[in-house]
């Protein structure tokens, strides 16, 4: 359960989370962001993985692609009620 | 009532400034004050977590004194070269999201200091085998990741090497073996019943697969350890 958390978090403070949440930001369309913010996740398993598919830990990714889809929705909500024009 | 509606009318007042445009500040300003806070915030964030990798930080706790008793004995707190291997650089990994993760799962032994897990002699023993299990079982899961921040096997030159210490790296090499599968007291006293457990750790996690030559290099690891601590 700790080790989950501690991924989670860990998700939330790199890539997924931080770049996510700025991409996000970009855009007011909710699909494009959750897209942007799967593929930033999978980025990111992929470069802990050295682009070494087999050396990729399943939980890790998922968790990962989650972190990055939520912070880029996050990241969308922000640009549609802070960006006034 | 009339105080719980004020403050929510307060909370609702605060929302509607933050999200209002910032009439007054031009864009330069808002963003070179947030560039500031970030690198303040960020600066200060990470400042914070290095001091947590300290050894005075580690061992500040009551229950480590066992733990820095032991290491204090071995070959990474004193040595010819004058190199140290401090708690950290063993137990906590150099890569960003794995050093958060691990200072996140941390938060698990100031729990069991508060509640005194492992607070006499007596518990520590008791608790032993299983602690040393967390860790080894991490070990071989990530490839003996943190003893590879210092030693790796390109690195080595077996002609240097004692004989044996030659002949067994190479045979790690070939049979793709990782350091933690023969280093398992390197730094902490080993508990009874270690290798029974290793072997555990070593069959449920499948790598690498357990065969003769796993087998063997159990058989022999007393003999490591024996000439390490020397």
């Amino acid at each position: 359960m700790l080790q989950i958390l501690g991924m989670i978090g860990a998700n939330m403070l790199s890539l997924p989370g931080i770049l996510g949440l700025a991409f996000g930001m970009m855009t007011r369309k909710w699909g494009f962001a959750a897209l942007g913010g799967a593929l930033i996740g999978l980025l990111e398993a992929l470069l802990f993985a050295k682009f070494d598919f087999s050396q990729i830990d399943a939980i890790e990714m998922v968790i990962s692609i989650l972190i990055g889809i939520i912070a880029c929705l996050v990241g969308c909500a922000i640009r549609r009620k802070g960006v006034l024009i | 009532m009339a105080n719980s509606s004020d403050k929510q009318n307060r909370l609702q007042r605060l929302w509607t400034w933050f999200w209002s445009p910032a009439a007054v500040l031009s864009v330069g300003f808002t963003l070179i004050a947030g560039f500031l806070a970030g690198i303040l915030f960020w600066g200060g964030f990470h400042w914070s977590l290095e001091m947590t990798n300290t050894e005075e930080f580690c061992v500040s706790c009551h229950t480590m004194e066992t733990n820095l008793g032991e290491y204090r004995e071995t070959v990474h707190y004193n040595n010819h070269s004058g190199v140290r291997a401090i708690c950290s650089d063993c137990h906590v990994p150099k890569e960003w999201q794995h050093k958060v993760q691990a200072k996140i799962v941390a938060v698990k032994d100031v729990y069991h200091e508060a509640i005194g897990s492992i607070s006499t002699p007596e518990k520590y023993e008791e608790r032993r085998l299983k602690m040393a299990a967390a860790v080894w079982k991490k070990m071989k899961a990530s490839d003996s990741r943190e003893c590879r921040n210092c030693h790796e096997f390109e690195y080595m030159d077996f002609t240097i090497q004692e004989r044996r210490a030659a002949a067994e790296h190479q045979r790690a090499i070939d049979t793709g073996m990782t350091c933690i599968d023969c280093h398992q007291g390197i730094a902490h006293s080993l508990p009874t019943g270690y290798q029974e457990e290793y072997q555990k750790i070593s069959e449920a996690l499948g790598v690498p697969k357990l065969g003769e030559e796993m087998t063997f290099s159990e058989a022999k690891s007393d003999e490591i350890r024996t000439y390490l601590d020397q």
